[in-house]
C-alpha cells in the first residue's frame, strides 16, 4: 500500500511538473562543475578552497538562484592532469553542466581549458597563477586570480623602500618543479627585478618535495647578496627561508605568491619574521565583511586563503550572471545558457567580493588589488 | 664553501644512513627487502610529534616514545603480513610484495589519521646552530651523526658479540640448520623486526626535527634512498650501510651545489649504478655473500 502510495504521488508530481512545464518553462536544479585537488599530495590546497565552496553552498542553499535548487558536481583531480582532463569532458560532456569552476593547478589548467573551449562551457580556476593560460583559451577560459606578474611588482617596491634603496643585486632560489613558481622565478621575478634596476646575480633551483636546502643556502651564502627572493610553495618556501636563518645569512627575503599563506608562517618558525609576500587577500583585514567571513571560514577549523574567497567569489559572480543573463536552464538551451554565461563572465566590473573589488580583463584575467604583507609576530601585517 | 658543502653531504648522508641500517637488519637476517620500512619510519615520526605535543617534552620522550610505539608496529607486521605468508611457504617474493602492501595501508592510515598537510616540531625544539669560522652545524646534525655512529657500533656488537646475536647470525647463515640446533628463530625474526623497526622510528624523530617536514609521504623517497644505500654498501653489512649513506648524502648536495637541484636524484642514483657496475657486492660485500644468495 505504502509502495503504491508513493508511486501514485510520484506520477501526480510528475503529471504536475509537466503541466506546469507546458504552461510556463519551470527550470530544473542549476548544475556547476567543480574541480579540486581533493587527495593525494596536494590535496590540502583543495581542502582549503572546498570549505570556502562550501560555504557559498550552504548560503546558495537558502538564496537558491532564481528560486531554484543549486547543484554543484565536484570532482577530485588529485593534482593529476589527465584526470583533469577526463573530469572536464565528463562535466561538459554526460553532466552537462552549466559551467565550470577549476581546476586547481596551472598545469591542470593548461590542459584542462582547451577541453572547455572546444565543448564551448565556461571554465573558470579559482587559483592558477601562471600568466597566460586564460589568454591562451579565449573566450571560454577565465582565471579568477591575480596573475604573479600584477603582484611581484608593488612587492618588489614595498622591499626596496623598506630597505632604503639598498637592494641592488640579489639570488633567486626557484622552485623550479611546479609550472607556476617555476615560470615565477624564472621569467616574471627576473623580469620584474631587471625593469626596476636590480641585478639578479644567480639563480638557484630547489624541487616541489625537497626537505634539504643546505647546499642551495650554502651556495646564496657565498655570492653575498644584498637580498634573497624565494620563489616556492608554503611548504618548501618555510623550510628555505628556515634554512637560510639557520646558516646565519641576515639579508632581508621576500617570497612569492605561494608563501602568502598562515602555514608559511607555521613552517618557518621564527625565520619567518620579516619575510614580504604579496596576496590579493588580507585574513586579517580589519574590514568588517572580511572579517566576518573569516570568522565563519574558521569555525571549519582552516585557516583561509585567497584560493577560499575567489571560489567563493566565483560562485556568487556565477549566480549573478546567471540571474542577469537571461539563463533559462533548458536541457535543450545548454549551448545558450553557456554562450550567455561566459558573455557575462567576459564583462565582469567593480564586483564587490569577499577578494576585494573583482573585474575581468581582455586576457580573460582578475584584475585585484594586492596587498603587500610581512611577517611580524607570527601573523602578516600590511605594509603601507 | 666546498668545505661547508661537504659538511652539508655528510649530516644529511648520515640521516640516510639511520634509515638504511633497519633495511640492512632486515635483509641480512631474513634476506626479505622490507619495503614498508620507510612507511615504519613515517609513523615514527608521527609518534615522536604527539608524544611532543601531548606531554610537552622534548626530543628524549619523542625518541623513547617513536623508539617502543615502531618496534610495537614491527611485531605487528611480522606477525600479520610476513609469518602467514612465509609459513604457506609461497614463491620468494610473496613476503615482499606483502610488505609493500603494509606499506600502502600505513600511508593511507596516516593520511586519515594526520592529514596529508606537512606538519614539523614545535619551533621551541629548534637546534642550537654552532659556527666554526666559515662552517654551520647544529646540534642536531651532531646527534644525528652521533646516533647513526652509535647504533652502527651498538648492532655490530650486539650482533657479533651476544648470544643474541649470535643466534641471529645462525638464523641469517640457515635457518633450518638453526632450528635443527635449538635456536628459536621464530623469536629471532620476530626481534628483527622490532628492533630494526624501532630503529627506523628513531631515524623518523630525527629526520622530522632536523628538517621540520614530516607528512604521510615523507617515507616515500627516504625508502627508495635507504634501499639503494643498502645495495651500495652491500647487501646485510652495516659498515656498508652507514659509508654508503654518507657517500649519497655528499654525492647529492654536491650536484646540487655544482650542477642543478634538478640532477640531484638523477646524478646520485646514476653513481650508484656506476659503483655496482665496479663493485656488483656493493663496497663492503664480499663475492661469495652475494653468491650465495642468489
Amino acid at each position: 500500500m505504502v509502495r503504491r502510495g508513493l508511486s501514485h504521488a510520484l506520477v501526480l508530481a510528475a503529471t504536475l511538473s509537466l503541466a506546469a512545464g507546458a504552461l510556463s518553462p519551470a527550470m530544473a536544479e542549476i548544475k556547476i562543475g567543480v574541480l579540486l585537488p581533493l587527495s593525494g599530495k596536494a590535496s590540502q590546497y583543495g581542502i582549503t578552497q572546498e570549505v570556502g565552496l562550501r560555504m557559498a553552498e550552504a548560503e546558495l542553499e537558502k538564496l537558491k538562484i532564481k528560486g531554484e535548487a543549486v547543484k554543484l558536481i565536484v570532482y577530485d583531480t588529485r593534482g593529476d592532469n589527465p584526470e583533469a582532463i577526463n573530469l572536464t569532458r565528463k562535466l561538459i560532456h554526460s553532466d552537462k553542466v552549466l559551467l565550470v569552476l577549476g581546476p586547481f593547478f596551472s598545469a591542470e589548467c593548461e590542459v584542462a581549458f582547451p577541453i572547455a573551449n572546444q565543448g564551448k562551457t565556461p571554465i573558470i580556476t579559482a587559483a592558477a597563477a601562471k600568466p597566460g593560460i586564460a589568454a591562451k583559451n579565449r573566450p571560454w577560459a577565465f582565471r579568477m586570480a591575480l596573475t604573479s606578474d600584477k603582484l611581484n611588482g608593488p612587492l618588489v617596491d614595498r622591499w626596496q623602500a623598506a630597505n632604503k634603496g639598498q637592494i641592488k643585486k640579489v639570488v633567486v632560489l626557484t622552485d623550479t618543479k611546479d609550472a607556476f613558481t617555476k615560470a615565477d622565478g624564472t621569467q616574471v621575478f627576473p623580469g620584474v627585478l631587471k625593469a626596476k634596476g636590480i641585478e639578479v646575480i644567480d639563480n638557484i633551483s630547489f624541487q616541489t618535495g625537497d626537505i634539504d636546502f643546505s647546499a642551495q643556502v650554502t651556495k646564496v651564502k657565498g655570492l653575498s647578496p644584498d637580498g634573497i627572493v624565494v620563489v616556492g610553495l608554503y611548504n618548501e618556501g618555510g623550510n628555505v627561508v628556515r634554512e637560510i636563518r639557520k646558516q646565519g645569512l641576515q639579508q632581508p627575503v621576500i617570497g612569492a605568491l605561494g608563501m602568502s599563506e598562515a602555514k608559511f608562517i607555521e613552517i618557518a618558525g621564527p625565520a619567518g619574521e620579516g619575510v614580504m609576500v604579496v596576496n590579493p587577500f588580507w585574513a586579517d583585514n580589519p574590514d568588517t565583511r572580511v572579517a566576518a567571513w573569516v570568522a565563519e571560514y574558521t569555525k571549519s577549523g582552516k585557516t583561509p586563503n585567497n584560493a577560499a574567497t575567489l571560489i567563493y567569489d566565483s560562485l556568487f559572480i556565477t549566480k549573478q550572471c546567471i540571474e542577469k543573463a537571461g539563463v533559462t536552464n533548458q536541457p535543450d538551451d545548454l549551448a545558450r545558457d553557456r554562450e550567455r554565461l561566459k558573455d557575462c563572465w567576459t564583462g565582469v566590473k567593480g564586483y564587490p567580493g569577499i577578494t576585494g573589488s573583482i573585474a575581468i580583463n581582455a586576457d580573460g584575467d582578475a584584475v585585484l588589488e594586492p596587498f603587500v604583507l610581512v611577517v611580524k609576530n607570527g601573523r602578516f601585517e600590511l605594509v603601507r | 664553501m666546498l668545505l661547508q658543502q661537504v659538511v652539508n653531504g655528510v649530516m644529511l648522508g648520515s640521516t640516510y644512513a639511520l634509515i638504511a641500517i633497519g633495511y640492512t637488519l632486515v635483509f641480512g637476517v631474513l634476506h626479505l627487502v622490507h619495503l614498508a620500512h620507510g612507511e615504519v619510519f613515517m609513523i615514527g615520526a608521527f609518534i615522536g610529534l604527539y608524544v611532543v605535543l601531548w606531554t610537552g617534552g622534548g626530543v628524549v620522550p619523542a625518541l623513547v616514545g617513536a623508539l617502543l610505539g615502531t618496534a610495537l608496529l614491527g611485531v605487528l607486521i611480522e606477525l600479520v603480513a610476513f609469518r602467514p605468508i612465509r609459513a604457506r611457504g609461497g614463491h620468494f617474493l610473496a613476503p615482499m610484495i606483502s610488505t609493500i602492501g603494509v606499506g600502502i595501508v600505513l600511508q593511507e592510515v596516516a593520511t586519515r589519521l594526520f592529514g596529508s598537510e606537512l606538519v614539523g616540531f614545535p619551533h621551541r625544539l629548534e637546534p642550537v646552530t654552532f659556527r666554526l669560522g666559515p662552517l654551520t652545524v647544529t646540534s642536531l646534525q651532531l646527534l644525528i651523526l652521533g646516533v647513526a655512529l652509535a647504533l652502527m657500533i651498538a648492532l655490530h656488537v650486539f650482533v657479533a658479540r651476544t648470544r643474541l646475536g649470535m643466534a641471529m647470525r645462525a638464523t641469517a647463515e640457515n635457518l633450518l640448520t638453526a632450528r635443527l640446533l635449538g635456536i628459536n628463530t621464530t623469536r629471532i625474526i620476530l626481534l628483527t623486526f622490532a628492533i630494526a623497526s624501532a630503529l627506523g622510528g628513531a631515524a623518523g624523530v630525527l629526520v622530522g626535527l632536523s628538517f621540520n617536514a614530516i607528512s604521510p609521504f615523507m617515507g616515500i623517497d627516504m625508502g627508495v634512498k635507504g634501499l639503494a644505500i643498502m645495495l651500495i654498501g652491500g647487501l646485510g653489512n652495516i659498515h656498508g650501510a652507514m659509508l654508503g649513506g654518507m657517500a649519497l648524502g655528499v654525492i647529492e648536495v654536491l650536484s646540487v651545489a655544482y650542477l642543478a637541484s634538478s640532477y640531484r636524484d638523477a646524478f646520485a642514483f646514476a653513481m650508484m649504478i656506476a659503483i655496482l657496475l665496479l663493485r656488483p657486492q656493493g663496497l663492503f660485500g664480499s663475492a661469495e655473500a652475494v653468491e650465495s644468495r642468489v
